[in-house]
């Protein structure tokens, strides 16, 4: 049997993840602790994906990003990053859905440490970069891990946008669900059933470890 | 040591603009909740930025809105006791004292905090979590912790409220004797009003964002300057009347409610005759005639005669409020036990009692 889709699906949810907890810890950090002009605007189109349909999402992706938009046409001639039917536009795709489920937990638990223990900490004589690390990670780490855990989930199953973005090309951009996809279609359902039951293993094992992490928080 | 402050801000239903200077001493911030003390020391601390106005820490301003001065709220050295602790949940008691300790070398860091330790008796906490340690145990660590980084200024806001009688008894001994240890310039907001006498060498009342009156705690507590002061301060026997003698240093006023009242004044006052005034007298400094004794030169002005509405014991002393003959007003009187047991005034009783025309206090009506 092709592990192909489970090596790229793997390998695209780890980056996604990577992606959506850095722009993420930025973000989240930035609605949790400051009062700025246009934060509910931007709150709300952070959540979109959980709301909007993944091939809507995918079609957004491709207007703002694909070789007739400007911005795509800077990465492909200037920096040539190819996006639109490679393993980098599922990544793109996974990122930009998986990002609600990691902002919104992330956000909780970083509005969740009390002020006056940063204010504490400052009043101690640390720098915000210190009372950042010393404090508040550590007092909400437990909500960003669950957070990274949920999109990196949400990043393996991903199939609406991918689709969009990626397409369908066995080997290079065929992720595990387009593939649960294509086998179905073409009637092999052995490679589907085994497909299925590794990505069903997974996630219920992703749930049960998110559940254990954001049981007893401080 | 030296703090003096000039702050103003403006909160959407709220304002405050206080003035205020002291040395090496406790200063007591006392006023009802909600009076603008928290918003004080955050505002001196950075924690909240003032509209406009100064602090001045050691004769050096950390924030001048004029000169555009603004001293981050790390580089001020200002030791901060918060109400609930704020202990770090997440280290234990040792990781806590020694977080602002980061520019010492370690053996000195570690010689600092087990003197600490020592001092606050947490020696043998000192690897606990905070969850694990009593309130009392909490606050001590929260103080050593402070004290740790040798803070120029201390501001404690409320730090014992949350914690009951007797705990709060030892940790006030506590504080004082840090302070005469450690003399840093301290302010101690508090709303409890035995609390502010017990800790204030210097009282401050505030009340609506403004300072109303600030003095020695004798100045402060037994000659209020206004009326609200007097109020806040848990006086209940104030009248009101009119100047109809005066003759030297003491005054006669007329008054509904309790008839001609002499009183003692200081002749810097400037009363005149014809004038209304307020005037006041603590409790405590009310006395009960005894019907089997002469009475005596001192308090032989000012006797009303009425009844014993109630008596309350209070552990160390007994109030007792009394009403006059013909009902117009009632007064609250404070006895220690030893004299009321001689006495032992019951509900009905029929005492005579005297305002000595010294302890009455004057209250200029503006």
């Amino acid at each position: 049997m092709d592990l192909f889709p489970l090596y790229l699906t793997l390998k695209v949810s780890i980056v996604a993840t990577i992606f959506s907890v850095t722009i993420g810890l930025i973000l989240a950090w930035l609605m949790a602790k400051h009062d700025f002009l246009g934060k509910g605007l931007i709150d709300a189109l952070i959540m979109q994906p959980l709301v909007i349909p993944p091939t809507v999402l995918g079609y957004y992706i491709l207007v703002i990003l694909g070789r007739s938009s400007p911005l795509g046409r800077f990465l492909e001639d200037g920096l040539g990053i190819t996006l639109v039917f490679t393993w980098r536009g599922a990544v793109i795709a996974a990122t930009v859905a998986s990002l609600p489920l990691f902002v919104k937990p992330a956000r909780v638990a970083l509005e969740a440490v009390d002020k006056n223990l940063e204010n504490a900490a400052r009043l101690l004589g640390r720098t915000e970069w210190q009372v950042w690390r010393t404090i508040t990670l550590p007092l909400a780490w437990r909500g960003i891990a669950a957070g990274a855990v949920l999109s990196f989930a949400r990043a393996t199953g991903e199939f609406g946008a991918t689709l969009m973005v990626a397409g369908n090309i066995p080997g290079t951009t065929q992720t595990m669900p387009i593939a649960i996809y294509d086998a179905v279609q073409m009637g092999d359902t052995a490679s589907a059933n085994t497909l299925v039951i590794i990505i069903t293993l997974f996630s219920v094992s992703v749930l049960y470890f998110v559940n254990r992490f954001t049981r007893g928080l401080y | 040591m030296s703090l003096s402050v000039n702050l103003k801000k403006r909160l959407h239903s709220f304002s405050t603009e206080i003035g205020l200077s002291i040395g090496e001493e406790i200063l007591v911030l006392f006023g009802p909740s909600g009076a603008g003390k928290s918003l004080l020391l955050n505002m001196i601390s950075g924690i909240i930025a003032p509209d406009d106005g100064v602090v001045n820490i050691d004769h050096r301003d950390v924030y001048n809105s004029d000169k555009g001065i603004e001293i981050p709220i790390r580089l001020r050295r200002i030791g901060y006791l918060f109400q609930d602790y704020t202990l770090f949940p997440h280290m234990t008691v040792y990781e806590n004292i020694a977080y602002g300790m980061s520019g010492l070398k370690k053996h000195a860091a570690r010689t600092k905090v087990e003197e600490l330790l020592e001092l606050m008796r947490l020696a043998g906490l000192k690897e606990r979590y905070p969850h694990e340690i009593s309130g009392g145990q909490k606050q001590r660590a929260a103080l050593a912790r402070t004290l740790a980084t040798e803070p120029r200024l201390l501001l404690l806001d409320e730090p014992f409220s949350a914690l009951d009688y007797q705990v709060r008894e030892k940790l006030r001994s506590d504080l004082m004797l840090i302070h005469q240890r450690y003399p840093i310039t301290t302010i101690f907001v508090t709303h409890d009003l035995e609390e502010a006498f017990v800790m204030g060498e210097k009282v401050a009342i505030i009340n609506n964002g403004r300072l109303e009156q600030v003095g020695s705690r004798e100045e402060v507590f037994y000659q209020p300057k206004t009326r609200s002061v007097a109020k806040l301060l848990g006086t209940r026997n104030i009248f009101k009347g009119r100047v109809s003698r005066v003759k030297r240093a003491e005054l006669t006023i007329e008054t509904d409610e309790i008839g001609e009242v002499k009183a003692t004044i200081d002749p810097i006052m400037h009363i005149h005759k014809g004038q209304l005034v307020s005037f006041s007298i603590r409790p405590e400094e009310i006395m009960i005639i005894r019907p089997d004794r002469p009475i005596d030169k001192k308090v032989r002005d000012n006797i009303l005669e009425g009844v014993v509405d109630a008596t309350v014991g209070k552990g160390t002393s007994h109030t007792i409020f009394f009403r006059t003959s013909d009902g117009k007003a009632s007064l609250k009187i404070e006895m220690p036990n030893f004299a009321y047991k001689k006495i032992k005034p019951v509900k009905g009783n029929g005492i005579a009692v005297s305002l000595k025309k010294e302890s009455i206090w004057i209250i200029p009506i503006n």
